[in-house]
């Protein structure tokens, strides 16, 4: 009997002992469900990265993206709410790059996409009051996209190609070398390369010995660099796509000895994944307005941070596309908070009267335009002291800063309709 | 000029060496091998895997691979096509090109290798005023012995003369007992094992990424057209014949280089529709 009653108490011990177990494990769980890091998992803030994920452009892609993912963990939560990025590859192809933007605003709900080069950047701008999401571009190098097809929905934070002149004739009149140099351009046959050709030929005084315009598909730079050489010129600007064909024709400038005749410059720096490859080869190039420089961080805490979450997040060191994206990103998160919405009109006006520090130094919009008043970065790409971040060589800093370079919006054709 | 000159047959030497494998698997079994661009790329990447451990020797090696993938490929995918017309040959390889170049980049990425000669044969040379590196020149006179060694093979060895016979006449030297499936998958091998050399050749000029095949080969067809399809003397000229005309084009009138080239071609196509020699078939 005595028995039956101990095991009768046991049991009412346990099942109450289990009841109180589970309210105490219902209100942890109310707890845990309706705090702030719940509510941030499970409602985040969608943004959508355009960019190219394949092919020969992917280590550009690489770089933009990998630049957006360190800004989104250097910010951490917008509003109270997480960041889920969702990428998109355009496949180098304007069509899909609408399609996939279309996409990202129909399907997947982003509040706002970044990522986008000149390719997409160009693509989206016919588009964009139908999509009416914020698209901040990174990685763009036409003039009309905050000139005089600037939109109301496209923001961009990389330096333009006019501001790219201002620079190139600053490098020329600021350097004594290069003032009493004898310039060639020698680049692919495109519009771009004529246009950096006109920016050597429009400064005043320069000496201009000549120009030569490869095919796109040119692997054996033989002939080029012959004719360049013959030219004599001593500094030779190379306005060669960015990727495989800079470094073919940088390996066999030196091949030939041409890196022993003139400087090579490079008309918007090398990206730092590209230093990494030529090595030693890097130092022979001068660049004439890079679009940033991770050793701005001797200056900008901002960089550092981003810096060294970089290294940390990817094990290598930050390069100017990344930095560049990083700073879209940067932009977009304070623009967000100081909305205090996710409403697409919120965020815009919002960016238009921001004025943060980010990766990629001070920033603020021009008034009544598009354009980030963003830095060039001018100089010598040199060996370091100490590696840092992996890398053993790097660009000089030598900062141009917005105001000597970009014009007011209405002079870049830039009438906004709201 | 003459450095313009001096530069187009380095190019030729190169080019000569790629153009033969594809007009040898053409003479014989009318593949229009659109692969052989991707075989050329696997021998710059195979070079570059066994350089560290190799060194050098690595560029003998790097054929070696190749060498039995393409036996394979050319087992599964064209020999069951083979009685079919070129085009579908010309299709298959055409994908095969895609794929091999996907897989390449998904096993080794998509960047560009750059790769240093060796120690000695860094730096320039003086050639009457001009400097021209040293590795090319080397390259260049490698890939006219190879060229030089293939033609000696078919010109003077048994084999050989099944070649040059199957090339004249595929049925008839069946009819006569030559085992033409047995030397069409071995020439195939042979095609894409001096593709490979080349590749690993090339490597410290040109360097290593995925679509470096792509350059080459439309060059190497441009090659093969002009010495007439199937002649190999014919196409070792058109090599040089290519080259020369990039190479003096670029130099002179950088933006028309393409166009100096397609006209060159025309004009020999318009005046010597079987090639350079006129021994070369029409299609």
């Amino acid at each position: 009997m005595a028995a039956r009653s101990t095991y009768t108490r046991n049991r009412w011990f346990s099942v109450s002992r289990l009841a109180v177990m589970f309210i105490v494990a219902s209100f942890a769980l109310v707890a845990a469900f309706s705090s702030p890091a719940f509510a941030a998992k499970k409602n985040p803030i969608k943004i959508g990265v355009l960019s190219f994920l394949s092919g020969k452009l992917k280590p550009i892609g690489d770089e933009i993206t990998t630049g957006i993912q360190t800004a989104v963990k250097m910010h951490g939560p917008v509003m109270g709410r997480s960041i889920e990025l969702i990428l998109e590859d355009s496949l180098v192809n304007a069509q899909v790059a609408v399609t996939k933007a279309t996409k990202l605003v129909q399907k997947n709900q982003v509040t706002a996409i970044l990522g986008t080069s000149t390719l997409e950047a160009l693509a989206l701008l016919p588009v964009a009051n139908r999509l009416r999401v914020p698209i901040i571009t990174s990685n763009s190098g036409s003039a009309v996209i905050t000139g005089e097809k600037c939109n109301y929905w496209v923001f961009q934070t990389n330096p333009t190609p006019q501001m790219a002149v201002v620079a190139m004739d600053s490098l020329i009149n600021d350097t004594p070398k290069f003032k009493a140099a004898k310039w060639f351009t020698m680049g692919h046959d495109y519009p771009w390369s004529r246009r950096v050709a006109r920016s050597v030929k429009i400064v005043k005084g320069v000496n201009y010995v000549g120009e030569a315009y490869a095919p796109l598909d040119t692997t054996d730079w033989a002939p080029f660099i012959a004719k360049v050489r013959a030219s004599g010129a001593t500094a030779v600007v190379i306005p060669v796509t960015l990727g495989t064909p800079l470094v073919q024709f940088i390996q066999q400038a030196n091949e030939f000895g041409l890196t022993k005749q003139a400087t090579l410059v490079a008309p918007i720096g090398l990206p730092d994944w590209l230093i990494a490859k030529l090595g030693e080869l890097s130092t022979h190039i001068v660049s004439a307005g890079a679009w940033s420089a991770w050793r701005l961080e001797d200056t900008i805490p901002t960089t550092k941070k981003f810096n060294e979450l970089y290294y940390k997040m990817h094990g290598r060191v930050a390069g100017m596309q990344a930095i560049q994206a990083g700073t879209a990103a940067q932009l977009l998160f304070n623009a967000i908070e100081k909305a205090g919405s996710t409403d697409g009109k919120a965020i815009v006006a919002a960016l238009e009267k921001l004025d943060v520090e980010a990766p990629a130094g001070r920033m603020r919009f021009q008034k009544d335009g598009r354009m980030a008043e963003v830095a060039l970065i001018l100089g010598r790409i040199e060996k370091l002291k100490k590696p840092k971040y992996g890398a053993m060589y790097a660009q000089s800093v030598n900062a141009l800063p917005a105001s000597r370079t970009l014009e007011p919006a209405k002079k870049l054709g830039c009438n906004l309709k709201k | 000029m003459f450095v313009n000159s001096l530069n187009g047959i380095i190019y030729g030497s190169f080019l000569a060496l790629t153009s033969l494998g594809l007009s040898l698997v053409f003479g014989l079994g009318r593949v229009v091998n659109f692969a052989h661009g991707v075989l050329y790329a696997l021998g710059g990447y195979f070079f570059i895997i066994f350089l560290p451990s190799l060194g050098w020797s690595a560029m003998l090696f790097a054929p070696l691979v190749v060498v039995p993938l393409a036996i394979a490929m050319e087992w599964l995918t064209i020999a069951p096509i083979r009685n079919r017309d070129e085009i579908y040959t010309l299709l298959v390889t055409f994908g095969l090109s895609f794929m091999i170049t996907g897989a390449i980049e998904y096993l080794w990425g998509t960047e560009t290798t750059l790769i240093k000669p060796p120690v000695i044969f860094q730096g320039t040379v003086d050639i009457l005023g001009n400097q021209f590196p040293v590795y090319r020149l080397f390259a260049s006179t490698l890939s006219l012995l190879v060229t030089g060694l293939v033609f000696v093979f078919i010109q003077f060895t048994p084999v050989g003369l099944k070649i040059r016979a199957i090339t004249d006449d595929n049925e008839m030297a069946e009819a006569l007992g030559i085992n033409t499936r047995w030397l069409l998958t071995s020439i195939f091998g042979g095609a894409a094992g001096f593709a490979a050399f080349a590749g690993a050749l090339g490597a410290p000029i040109f360097s290593v990424e995925p679509e470096m095949g792509m350059g080459i080969i439309i060059d190497s067809f441009l090659a093969v057209i002009l010495g007439g399809l199937g002649h190999l003397p014919g196409t070792a000229v058109g090599a040089f014949i290519v080259a020369l005309a990039k190479s003096i084009g670029g130099g002179y009138i950088a933006e028309w280089a393409i166009a100096v080239l397609f006209l060159v071609v025309a004009a020999i196509m318009v005046l010597r529709p079987r090639g350079v020699f006129g021994r070369g078939r029409i299609a």
